[in-house]
């Protein structure tokens, strides 16, 4: 086992530049999430990490060793790719074990490893298959378990569990964490689903066209994310982003004036008369029915918020609601009674808001 | 449109198709009954024989020894003329009547079979590595390379066969048996390489790279991955692949009959063929007989090629 240490990385492919300037360490036995919008570099940089492309500029370093001229053959990685990549002329059994039997593992160590992976992955049915006969779902199972049979030192997931179902993913995810748990190998996990990047990550890396945006526990990300972007790819239903303007220890969205308990943040600005324009960032689910609200917390109001549709989910109830000209998504709970065209008072801590730069995305600090 | 035909056009379609086919046909078939017709059928336009006749290929295989020919009338006439010495009278007689040269088929067989099989082999691997390298590794001067392969195919054949020859001389391989036999075993390998290259590396180009990334991630080499991975991937288009050279190597007259012309002993069959039509041991039903032996390892292979080539091996290993 080791850790893994990015510094500076640089990609090309030819002329566009892919990953910009990455830095990135990653502790031995970590598990780290990449979490990313379509396109934005996760995979490269996985397949940096593997050897399977050439590093611009940089350096990788796996343990203390550098890695940038290690074939990827020999930097003993086991890696699920986003394709499964299985070799189609091998069954299920034979691609599972094709690495172990590679490095001449002895045989007993092979059958018992591949039993407990089978096992786990719930593959027993399908050894003799060969990878045609095997549904999608199926076979991602098999591109897993011929990564985790392997005594590899690191662990590189290409977005594993994107073709199976909401059950056997959230099955898997609770699988993954536990083999983590037992082997302690270090893990980069590759993903855009940003459920599965908070609940299995011990740390988080969000990326966005190459660049690093923010790194942290998911909750660090969660509940303080440095920018616009992360705060809104974090979470789900997303961040509301609404226009406002910042006073003197408060906030005035919409004529509603949020006062803000834990002083005003940019405070070394000379703030404006008629105040700066900011966004100001709430999470649909921080909000409160002021019907509902507990007397002893010191909360913002808005008020007479309109309520353009409601959506029950359950437990959750998720309303499309207007406040002056800007629309946001509120999730409350069953107890609201308010019905759809009806106006609402809507209570929320300003501890758990955000207020961005206009023109950066950054948080004001 | 599909399956709307009516009946007529199903059967027009069918008669087209059998006349196609019948014309195709034809010629072997007409050379198969001759080879099985006795000498007063030969005139008979029937294809069938009026009395099976299967004595050219036993002679052929070697099953019962030649027959002599009669020596011609013109011949006689000719020998009878007192002018002539006994010495000069029994050599005319003893090319008429030794058998011994008629036609060792086993043997022209076996010439030709490692000739053809050799050039195949070595054909085959080299074609492995070639198209390997030109369809996934990317190197200087490879456009160039890759035109030029096409290139030496376009050109070929006769053009190339006085100068060829002329090297082989001047380097002193024409000389000997061994010599002319590498010689033509080269170019076999280069006459059949852009062919094997270009095929082999159309196939290879439809295996996924990822492939041999995972097999690079299991503990692979690039060059233990070509055999774990691509070559049991593509064994139908190799098997083409052999089938092809094979093919070429065997039916080939003109390298031969420049290289191997001294050589008796090495003729390979359509060497032998030829001789034998020039030959006083000219006889229809031999002639036939010869030419349906030398068809039948081809016709054999492509049948074996067809069954081969049923695609999809590679399927189902990475989400499209
Ligand atoms: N071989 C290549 N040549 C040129 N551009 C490439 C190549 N591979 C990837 N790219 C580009 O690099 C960028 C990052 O690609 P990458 O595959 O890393 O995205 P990703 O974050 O994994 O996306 P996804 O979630 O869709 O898998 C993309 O814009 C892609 O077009
Ligand atoms: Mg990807």
């Amino acid at each position: 086992m080791a850790g893994i240490r990015l510094e500076n990385i640089n990609k090309k492919f030819g002329k566009t530049e892919v990953l910009h300037q990455v830095n990135l360490e990653i502790g031995d036995g970590e598990f780290v999430v990449l979490v990313g919008p379509s396109g934005c570099g996760k995979s490269t940089l996985l397949r940096l990490v593997a050897g399977l492309e050439d590093i611009t500029a940089g350096n990788i370093f796996i343990g203390d060793a550098l890695m940038n001229r290690i074939e990827p053959q020999h930097r003993n990685i086991a890696m699920v790719f986003q394709n499964y990549a299985l070799y189609p002329h091998k069954n299920v059994r034979e691609n599972i074990i094709f690495g172990l039997k590679r490095a001449h593992a002895p045989k007993d160590v092979i059958e018992s490893r591949l039993s407990k992976v089978v096992n786990i992955l719930g593959l027993e049915d399908f050894l003799a298959r060969k990878p045609a006969q095997l549904s999608g779902g199926q076979r991602q199972r098999v591109a897993m378990g011929r990564a985790l049979v392997r005594d590899a030192k690191v662990f590189l997931f290409d977005e594993p569990l994107s073709n199976l179902d909401a059950k056997l993913r959230n099955q898997m995810r609770s699988e993954i964490r536990r083999i983590h748990r037992e082997y302690q190998t270090t893990s980069v996990y590759v993903t855009h689903d940003q459920v599965e990047a908070m609940t299995l990550g011990e740390r988080v890396v969000v990326i966005r066209d190459g660049y690093i945006e923010q790194q942290g526990t998911p909750m660090e990300i969660y509940l303080h994310p440095d920018n616009i972007f992360v705060a809104t790819f974090i979470g789900a239903p997303s961040m509301n982003i609404l226009d406002a303007r910042l006073f003197d220890g408060y906030v005035e969205l919409e004529g509603c004036k949020l006062v803000m308990e834990n002083g005003t943040p940019g405070q070394h600005r000379e703030l404006p008369k008629t105040g700066l324009p900011v966004k100001l960032g709430i999470r649909p689910d921080f909000f409160i029915d002021r019907r509902h609200a507990g007397d002893g917390e010191a909360l913002a109001v808005i008020h007479n918020a309109r309520i353009d549709l409601i959506e029950p989910l359950g437990f959750d109830k998720e309303l499309d609601v207007q406040i002056g000209s800007q629309l946001m998504k509120v999730r409350l709970d069953l107890r609201t009674q308010a019905t759809e065209g009806d106006t609402i008072d809507l209570c929320v801590d300003m501890r758990r808001t955000h207020l961005f730069d206009i023109d950066t995305g950054q948080r004001l600090q | 449109m599909l399956g709307k035909r009516t009946w007529v056009e199903n059967g027009l379609l069918a008669a087209a198709i059998f006349v196609v086919v019948a014309f195709c046909l034809f010629p072997f078939v007409q050379i198969l009954s001759t080879s099985l017709k006795h000498q007063f059928d030969w005139g008979n336009p029937s294809l069938i024989p009026v009395k099976l006749n299967w004595n050219a290929y036993g002679e052929l295989l070697g099953i019962r020894s030649a027959e002599q020919v009669d020596v011609p009338d013109s011949v006689k006439r000719l020998l009878e003329n007192p002018s002539i010495s006994e010495s000069q009278r029994r050599k005319i007689l003893d090319r008429y009547q030794t058998t011994s040269d008629v036609f060792p088929f086993l043997r022209y067989f076996l010439n030709t079979f490692m000739l053809s099989a050799s050039a195949a082999a070595v054909s085959l691997c080299l074609s492995v590595f070639g198209a390997y390298a030109l369809s996934r590794l990317r190197f200087t001067g490879q456009t160039v390379i890759q035109r030029s392969i096409l290139f030496v195919y376009m050109v070929g054949g006769v053009l190339l066969m006085v100068p060829l020859y002329q090297m082989s001389v001047k380097i002193g391989l024409a000389k000997s048996v061994g010599g002319s036999l590498v010689s033509l075993l080269l170019i076999y390998i280069i006459q059949t390489l852009p062919v094997s290259l270009y095929m082999l590396g159309n196939y290879f180009r439809t295996i996924p790279y990822a492939l041999e990334e995972a097999a690079a991630m299991d503990g692979c080499s690039r060059v233990e991955a070509v055999f774990v991975i691509i070559i049991p991937l593509s064994v139908p288009m190799l098997m083409t692949v052999f089938v092809y050279c094979f093919i070429i190597a065997w039916n080939e007259f003109l390298f031969a009959s420049v290289f191997l012309k001294q050589f008796h002993q090495w003729h390979t069959l359509p060497l032998a063929l030829q001789t034998l039509f020039m030959s006083k041991n000219a006889i229809w039903d031999r002639i036939m007989a010869a030419s349906m032996l030398t068809m039948i390892p081809v016709v054999v292979c492509f049948l074996f090629a067809m069954r081969n080539l049923t695609g999809g091996l590679a399927e189902g290993g990475v989400k499209e």
